[in-house]
């Protein structure tokens, strides 16, 4: 009986097992992504409606312009005199465009210098303007807040905005392209249909581009989209010429591709019923574009997108 | 089973037998005081021992582990408020910003390292995400370094990763330490327990005192008075240092609430800091900032009237000073930017105003917490020899009680 014990208790000994050796198991940190990040299923309620027809890129035509120093009494241009600088919405984030130039602080860029042009024309002295950064889903409220007096940011005239917003006439022509990793495949749009596409959100670019792709993220800024590019948490960004250029010139691995799929007239975005600065405005950029300031801007930016074409011709309604 | 129940039957016959008997009583009363001398003793070197542990759990562990989860708190914060300053300067990032940010950076991997004992899941999550973090910064660095506002976006997301996961856990971490605290605090408070039955001991003996008086005539038995002298002792020993402890439990809780209050009030004030910063950074899109500031700088206040109404020193004397002026700065920047003088409010940000706010804070936060560890260090001396001397005047009063009590039950023989 005593040995029948012992058997048994050595036995279960032999089959006794102490636990499995410890392993240790890595914790997973979620990869970052650009602060409100997020996927756009369906385009914007505002392509559900058509947008109202309407003959978009015709603005007013502009008087004589008055000496710097000298705006019309009681005009919008006399008010913005007396505040002694002009107040534009323009963008930090458009390498070429409007961006911060991190050598000096200050923002430069296509953009930033038409704006420089318009307070050149109201104070004879390009510096008199302060620039307030603005998103693109910012544009149109900063405008109707009164928060800025002109809007120089990429912002392509559409009929849709024309119900908020009044625009000068085009100063810029653009059109939407595709940025990708360069050996991706991706020849242009056409390709994007089981890709996943980064836009900025409250662009025009959205509702071009969100039928297209297999899944559209959103971000505030067109440079959150070339994070998520190099992160690769997105395939290709789809936007005009102009931003892609800026995008391609700050990382060597990536290119344009396909042609211009879309027409992108951009615009100075003016509050609406303020015709008088819209006049205003259009008189600068005619002068622009005859003494040869547009065509010296352009070569001081935008070489990176071919020679300098020649500057959109201005339509007037009148 | 009525086999059984025979042998129960004769003990409970014998017990109540030696009870109706005088020497059968005695023989019982010195049994039961023995016993009870000796259960009292150890209960009450029990509870001593749970204070002890108590105290030096918070003296070695609870405190600095609190302290450590509040610095891993305070260096994160400081090192993106210093991060996204930096990149404010233009041009070169300053050396000093970056050598605090570095500085930062060490020191929640430091603090991290320390709390790691007693939080190893959120500690974990830190450890995971601060290295992203890092990554991050120094892809924005690179990107700024040549002239790329991509290198921006990528501050932005790194300031974002740092809200959303970093600082949330910090901020759990902090609290799951003072929370730490505070139970210790909680397991040194006073013994009633022990208390009641080292009073009921007292009684007790006392009454067979008086019905020994009663029984044999004898006004004074020397055994028994030994034991009571002991009994009493022991009590008015532990009574007084549980009364002296508690007190000094009671002064360490308003101190640990005071370096709460402060490190709060310095949590906010580098939350503040770096909101300001952003308001700047964002140049006229920073609405949401300065919101931030502002809500910011209400808590502040509040934190800073706070610590002045616990105790009023000269640390958050200076602080509430510095953080008024700091405040008018700040009104001054903000005009500066919305009048469009954007050179002009830059440089008003590097006034000192902030710094020494800091600085008077670190301070209270120190003294708060010499006070705490002084409190402390006090109650643990004050227990020190309790456990033994409780322990010895049992046994004194067990031997007492006996020896007393042996001496009448000699008389029946």
């Amino acid at each position: 009986m005593r040995r029948l014990a012992l058997a048994a208790v050595l036995l279960l000994g032999a089959c006794a097992s102490g636990p499995a050796p410890s392993e240790v198991v890595p914790r997973s940190a979620p990869a970052p992504q650009p602060a409100n990040a997020s996927t756009v299923s369906a385009a914007p309620s505002s392509q559900a409606n058509p947008p109202p027809s309407c003959d978009a890129t015709a603005s007013l035509r502009p008087g004589a312009l008055p000496q710097p120093g000298q705006m019309p009494d009681g005009s919008t241009m006399a008010r913005i005199a007396q505040r002694g600088r002009l107040i534009a919405g323009v963008d930090q984030n458009s390498y070429l465009m409007g961006f911060r130039n991190s050598f000096t602080g200050e923002i430069e860029g296509f953009d930033v210098d038409v704006a420089r042009q318009i307070a050149k024309a109201v104070f004879g002295d390009e510096k008199k303007v302060q620039f307030k950064v603005v998103t693109a889903a910012e544009r149109i409220p900063m405008l109707q807040s009164g928060a800025v007096d002109v809007v120089v940011r990429t912002m392509t005239i559409t009929c849709d905005r024309l119900e908020d917003v009044d625009f000068s006439q085009v100063y810029y022509q653009a059109g939407q392209r595709v940025l990708v990793r360069r050996n991706s495949g991706i020849t242009g749009v056409e390709g994007l249909a089981d890709k996943r596409v980064c836009v900025a959100s409250g662009s025009t670019s959205l509702n071009n581009v969100v039928n297209r792709a297999k899944t559209t993220v959103s971000v505030p800024n067109w440079t959150d989209c070339l994070v998520m590019l190099q992160q690769g948490q997105t395939d290709a960004i789809s936007t005009d010429d102009t931003i892609l250029a800026g995008l391609a010139a700050q990382d060597p691995y990536t290119e344009v591709v396909g042609s211009r799929f879309t027409d992108e007239s951009y615009g100075v975005g003016v509050p609406k019923g303020q015709e008088d600065l819209v006049r205003f405005v259009n008189g600068v950029l005619e002068r622009m574009r005859t003494d040869g300031t547009w065509r010296g801007i352009y070569l001081r930016w935008l070489t990176p997108l071919g020679p300098a074409p020649t500057p959109p011709v201005a339509r007037y309604r009148d | 089973m009525v086999v059984d129940s025979q042998p129960r039957q004769a003990l409970v016959r014998r017990v109540t037998g030696l009870a109706r008997s005088t020497p059968g009583r005695l023989s019982l009363i010195v049994v039961v005081l023995v016993v009870a001398s000796l259960a009292s003793g150890w209960l009450t070197t029990w509870s001593v021992n749970r204070q002890e542990r108590a105290l030096e759990d918070l003296a070695t562990r609870s405190e600095p582990l609190a302290h450590a989860a509040q610095e891993v708190y305070r260096a994160l914060q400081d090192a993106d408020a210093t991060a996204a300053s930096a990149f404010l300067s233009g041009g070169l990032e300053p050396s000093e910003l970056r050598e605090r940010y570095e500085a930062d950076v060490a020191q929640a991997q430091a603090a991290l390292s320390v709390a790691t004992a007693t939080s190893p899941e959120l500690t974990a999550t830190l450890a995971a995400q601060l290295p992203v973090y890092t990554g991050l910064i120094e892809t924005a660095r690179t990107n700024n370094r040549q002239g790329f506002p991509v290198g921006a976006a990528y501050l932005r997301e790194a300031s974002g990763l740092m809200r959303t996961q970093l600082l949330p856990a910090a901020q759990e971490l902090y609290r799951a330490e003072t929370d730490r605290v505070a139970r210790a605090q909680d397991e040194a408070s006073f013994p009633w327990g022990s208390v009641a039955v080292a009073l009921a001991f007292v009684i007790a003996l006392v009454l067979t005192q008086r019905y020994l008086t009663r029984k044999t005539n004898r006004l004074l038995n020397v055994g028994l008075l030994v034991a009571t002298g002991a009994a009493a002792l022991s009590l008015l020993w532990m009574t007084t240092v549980s009364v002296l402890v508690m007190n000094d439990v009671a002064d360490s809780r308003a101190a640990s609430q005071k370096v709460d209050v402060l490190a709060q009030a310095r949590i906010a004030t580098l939350t503040a800091r770096g909101e300001e910063t952003l308001t700047l950074v964002a140049r006229g899109a920073g609405q949401t900032y300065e919101k931030n500031f502002v809500e910011v700088s209400e808590r502040l206040e509040g934190l800073l009237d706070q610590a002045s109404k616990l105790d009023d020193t000269a640390a958050v004397d200076e602080a509430m000073k510095q953080f008024r002026q700091w405040q008018q700065v700040h009104q001054r920047i903000r005009e500066a930017d919305d009048a469009g003088q954007y050179t002009e409010a830059v440089s008003l940000i590097g006034s000192p105003y902030f710094d020494s706010l800091d600085q008077a804070l670190v301070r209270g936060i120190g003294e708060a917490r010499q006070d705490f560890s002084d409190e402390v260090a006090v109650a643990r001396v004050s227990l020190s020899g309790t456990a033994v001397g409780v322990l010895v005047l049992a046994v004194v009063g067990a031997a007492g009680a006996a020896m007393g009590l042996w001496q009448r039950l000699k008389e029946y023989r």
